[in-house]
């Protein structure tokens, strides 16, 4: 059997009347950039939340990283610390940038000998730091993009989860961002699946697409070949940007 | 307009003079309130981040009556103290009442719900966010909660100010079961209070300007303390 860092099978999740996610049968290998596409409200948040284990399925099965999934603390701390997470708004917390990259080795109780080398060397590799020492929440925010990849780097991540990763950003600072997204793919061998509403990002940085519509996953494909032979009408529509949100 | 002006220079001179009767007044009320607000804040600030944080049966309930609590009037408070603490009372037995930690408890009923309470304010006013981030970064439950007490503590610091406010400026609570006593639980409030009695306004003025020199310096230091934590901080910038 193919080993999958994710494997879901009936997972759904109610908010209210309201299901947002119903996935009959997903499996997400490992070692490659994948990317969910889909409309605003198709349930691309609320899968990337399951699968990062901050929101907890109503129903079905949810193996991550070789485990089956019980929501038992242990488990779920344990889970985590092998994946990280970089969002789009990239929240900071108060304190400085080393603070802030420092915080998953704090709570790993790190060496703080280890700590400085692994901090400075997520910074230098994402050409920041200069910053070190300065206050993140007064970074811009294509320099909190890259304070937040750093942070996400120092714990050393099987997983990388990236929610709209470029989204708030100048497109400079966006393609300087996709460079450290294929580095850390290619050199670090990290597993990275990226929400984004950038077809051409997601063209770009993707081996594989996972397209979702209201809640669904309705096609999936190896990137090159969906965006030139996708089969759902509604996927077409989307990748030659005619659907309206 | 002379009865100011007289205890204003008299206010003056009490400071100046370091007299010994004051001093001893000034030390007893800093010993009271501050250790009131140190026990307020022990059990009001765990207490008010498990209500912000937790969801429980009676969450909501205990919310509300930690937000009445908020405006008890001390002299209620006194009131429940002395009960409690007066020889025929459940705690009698300790003999409690008259003394400066007869005092303290008072002073905790009335400062706890205000820690508590606007403790519970400022960790609800984190964004999901703040969670979020530091449990994908591998805390704990333990650690993230921490994490957001961190991110609340500048809502923290204005409820401990707050409760201090309160806790230095009350009369009601002290003088019910403190008693007034010269020497033993005499307070700056209720000096001021017994100098209005006797008729002594320019005194009790001026025993007022030493407890607002008093609250002034307490604040400071707290001020101090935050400005030295937050000096990253942004500040919202109105042109």
């Amino acid at each position: 059997m193919m080993s999958a860092e994710f494997r879901l099978f009936n997972i759904s999740k109610r908010y209210g009347q309201r299901e947002v996610l119903n996935i009959d049968n997903l499996e997400i290998g490992g070692g490659r950039i994948y990317c969910i596409l889909g409309p605003n409200g198709a349930g691309k948040t609320t899968l990337f939340r399951i699968m990062s284990l901050l929101t907890i399925n109503d129903t079905g099965k949810l193996n991550v990283l070789g485990d089956e999934v019980t929501w038992q603390k242990n488990q779920v701390v344990r889970l985590r610390r092998k994946m990280a997470m970089v969002t789009q708004t990239s929240f900071m917390f108060e304190g400085s940038v080393y603070y802030n990259v420092a915080y998953g080795l704090r709570v790993r109780n790190t060496p703080a000998a280890e700590e400085k080398r692994i901090v400075n060397e997520s910074l230098e590799l994402l050409g920041m730091m200069d910053f070190i020492n300065q206050p993140a929440r007064n970074l811009s925010g294509g320099e909190r993009q890259k304070v937040a990849i750093a942070r996400a780097l120092a714990v050393k991540p099987r997983v990388l989860f990236l929610d709209e990763p470029t989204s708030n950003i100048d497109p400079a600072s966006a393609l300087d961002i996709e460079r450290y997204i294929q580095y850390i793919n290619k050199e670090m061998g990290t597993t990275i699946i990226m929400v984004t509403h950038n077809l051409f990002q997601a063209r770009r940085l993707s081996e594989e697409i996972f397209f979702m519509w209201e809640g669904k996953i309705i096609e999936k494909g190896e990137t090159q070949n969906l965006f030139e032979n996708a089969r759902d009408k509604r996927t077409r529509s989307f990748l030659i940007g005619e659907t309206v949100f | 307009m002379d009865v100011i002006w007289q205890g204003l220079k008299e206010g003056f001179l009490l400071i100046i003079a370091m007299d010994p009767e004051i001093v001893q007044i000034t030390l007893l009320s800093i010993q009271v309130s501050v250790s009131a607000l140190l026990l307020a804040a022990i059990i009001g600030i765990p207490l008010g981040t498990v209500l912000a944080l937790k969801e429980f049966p009676g969450r909501k309930a205990l919310l509300n009556i930690t937000y009445t609590f908020m405006g008890l009037p001390p002299v209620l408070a006194g009131l429940l103290v002395f009960l409690f603490l007066s020889t025929s009372g459940p705690l009698g037995y300790f003999q409690l009442m008259f003394t400066p930690t007869a005092m303290i408890i008072a002073q905790v009923l009335l400062g706890f719900p205000i820690v508590c309470g606007l403790t519970a304010r400022a960790v609800m006013a984190q964004p999901q966010e703040v969670f979020d981030t530091a449990a994908t970064l591998g805390a704990t439950r333990r650690q993230a909660s921490w994490a957001i007490i961190r991110e609340s503590r500048m809502g923290i610091i204005a409820a401990l100010t707050t409760a201090l406010g309160r806790l230095i400026a009350e009369v009601g609570a002290v003088m019910m079961v403190g008693g007034n006593i010269k020497g033993e639980t005499r307070v700056l409030t209720t000096s001021i209070v017994l100098e209005t009695r006797m008729g002594n306004d320019s005194a009790a003025l001026a025993i007022g300007m030493v407890l607002l020199l008093i609250a002034f310096l307490i604040m400071l230091l707290i001020l101090t303390l935050e400005k030295r934590t937050f000096n990253d901080e942004r500040r919202i910038q109105i042109i």
